[in-house]
């Protein structure tokens, strides 16, 4: 996808080597985070799933717009989105049964066993330089921590009544504030040569020889792992990589809450 | 249902001959050659010029100019019901043919030829008249990618309901099912490059005058007059950026 010449390769290579990168930054260091917010997860009154009744669902949708490159029209970005938004399915939900989700489903029911919310994220990539997941996942909780969940009542249903959908009355008033402090943030480290860095670009990416995503929660606790790229890893250097993601993703925490605290200021100013 | 209040206000609060808000941002898409972001009242889309650069599918290669590409595409939380199939479908093929004819008529295709020029149009709110922001968001991504133009290409809508014609209709105003036309202009040559009416068939059959043709050359007046002030302020931001690019550079 980019380009190279040996030239460059070897001055990425030899500058990640010596803890320094194209761009000045250190192997442990984030480009500066912008976050505005203003796009909505929408969200529709569905039927939670049987085998966890009292939970609500939650899809993710990612779309690589031809914006991002030329090669994402019509359906070249489809390979991408799919295997981004799985990436951050496993990320953020957890396992099919819902088990150890990062994002708290039970808040999302309703009615037990009949009625939930069905919230869709949609994720729109609009310009790309390497990195996606990561800012993905910190996209994801930057609009979740902006999304209302309309208080609804549920209206007195007759025991007899043998229909599936109880009433249920929407208000278009009040707004429950979705709980962010628990959805976990997704590190990737990718390994150039014999180090790993942080937040790579497009150029350092075309470099690596494998990356590893990691999603982590305030606690410290890792929701998720995808590992990428064709070359083996030794369990000890995954041990290691997991250890130094759990202390970036602290500084990545604070400053992703801080941003998203920024934002959501100067959204109420104006 | 009332379009136009007997105090002459719409449902949004304008008055009939109004524009909606106009917010421009060049530059937003550092990857790509131009980029702009187009804001008309709620509607705002993205729209990015990758080019002129080689042809990638050799057999589509014009030898004497330019080839233009484009894609329109809507994001699926742009409208109020989630779109599930956010490219292909009919309507996004038939406005990226739109689009392409339009800014193939105002770039200086023969400048550059066997080479191609991508511009993508992305929507990531709809509220009618996405049509023409996409057309003013790739007149200012062009511009931005430094591609010669023989003018700036603006667009704006305007229809007919309640007796009154209206300019730049929202998405209320537009799914009402009266006659409206989308125009695409170049301000300076004063020529309509675009001009695509929508005039739904029983509208014309209840009124009993069928569709005036006065009344339709008075909308595409007032569409055409909708144009030319989405030119001056595109002129106002091209200029400021321009300034700004000068004043970086340290002159």
């Amino acid at each position: 996808m980019v380009g190279l010449s040996i030239g460059e390769t070897n001055f990425i290579r030899g500058g990640i080597a010596q803890d320094l990168r194209c761009d000045g930054r250190k192997r442990l260091s984030y480009r500066p985070i912008n976050v505005e917010t203003g796009v909505i997860p929408q969200a529709e009154l569905g039927r939670p799933s049987s085998s966890r009744p009292d939970h609500g669902k939650v899809s993710i949708h990612v779309d690589c717009s031809a914006t991002a490159a030329p090669m994402y029209q019509g359906k070249g970005g489809e390979e991408l989105s799919s295997e981004l938004a799985l990436a951050l399915q496993r990320g953020l939900l957890g396992s099919k049964s819902g088990a150890g989700a990062g994002i708290d489903l039970s808040s999302l029911c309703i009615v037990e066993g009949k009625t939930c919310w069905d919230l869709y994220i949609d994720c729109l990539v609009l310009s790309s330089d390497g990195n996606l997941l990561d800012a993905l996942g910190a996209g994801i909780k930057a609009a979740l921590s902006d999304t209302g969940v309309p208080r609804v009542q549920v209206m007195a249903a007759d025991a007899s009544s043998s229909s599936d959908q109880p009433e249920i009355d929407v208000s278009d008033e009040e707004f429950l504030q979705f709980d962010t402090s628990a959805v976990p943030v997704i590190i990737t480290l990718t390994k150039v040569g014999r180090h790993y860095i942080v937040d790579a670009t497009a150029e350092e990416e075309s470099q690596m020889s494998s990356a590893i995503s990691i999603s982590v929660n305030r606690q410290g606790h890792i929701c998720g792992l995808t590992k990428r790229g064709g070359a083996g890893l030794d369990p000890s250097i995954i041990h290691d990589m997991i250890s130094v993601a759990k202390h970036v993703s602290e500084q990545f925490l604070n400053k992703l809450d801080s941003e998203i605290a920024a934002a959501q200021a100067r959204q109420e100013e104006s | 249902m009332e379009f136009v209040s007997p105090e002459g206000l719409r449902l949004d609060g304008r008055r009939p001959l109004e524009m909606r808000q106009l917010r421009a941002e060049i530059g937003s898409i550092s990857k790509a050659d131009g980029s702009a972001v187009f804001e008309m009242g709620n509607t705002k889309v993205i729209a990015a010029v990758y080019g002129p650069r080689e042809v990638e599918n050799k057999s589509q290669q014009i030898s004497d100019k330019a080839l233009v590409r484009c894609e329109y595409t809507m994001a699926n939380f742009s409208t109020g019901d989630r779109v599930r199939k956010p490219k292909g479908d009919r309507r996004s093929t038939e406005i990226s043919m739109v689009i392409r004819q339009t800014m193939e008529s105002c770039i200086l295709l023969e400048k550059f030829p066997q080479s191609q020029i991508d511009i993508f149009v992305q929507v990531l709110q709809a509220d009618g008249g996405t049509r023409s922001a996409c057309i003013n968001a790739a007149t200012l991504a062009l511009a931005d990618a430094g591609i010669p133009m023989r003018d700036l290409v603006t667009s704006c809508s305007a229809g007919y309901l309640n007796s009154t014609p209206l300019l730049d209709l929202n998405y209320v105003e537009d799914s009402a099912g009266g006659p409206d036309v989308t125009v695409g202009l170049l301000p300076k040559m004063d020529k309509v490059t675009l001009l695509q009416p929508d005039v739904a068939l029983p509208e014309i059959m209840q009124m009993d005058s069928k569709l005036p043709i006065d009344i339709f050359e008075n909308v595409m007046q007032l569409a055409i007059e909708g144009c030319k002030a989405v030119a001056i302020y595109i002129r106002e931001i091209l200029l400021e950026n321009t300034k700004q690019l000068e004043y970086r550079r340290g002159k």
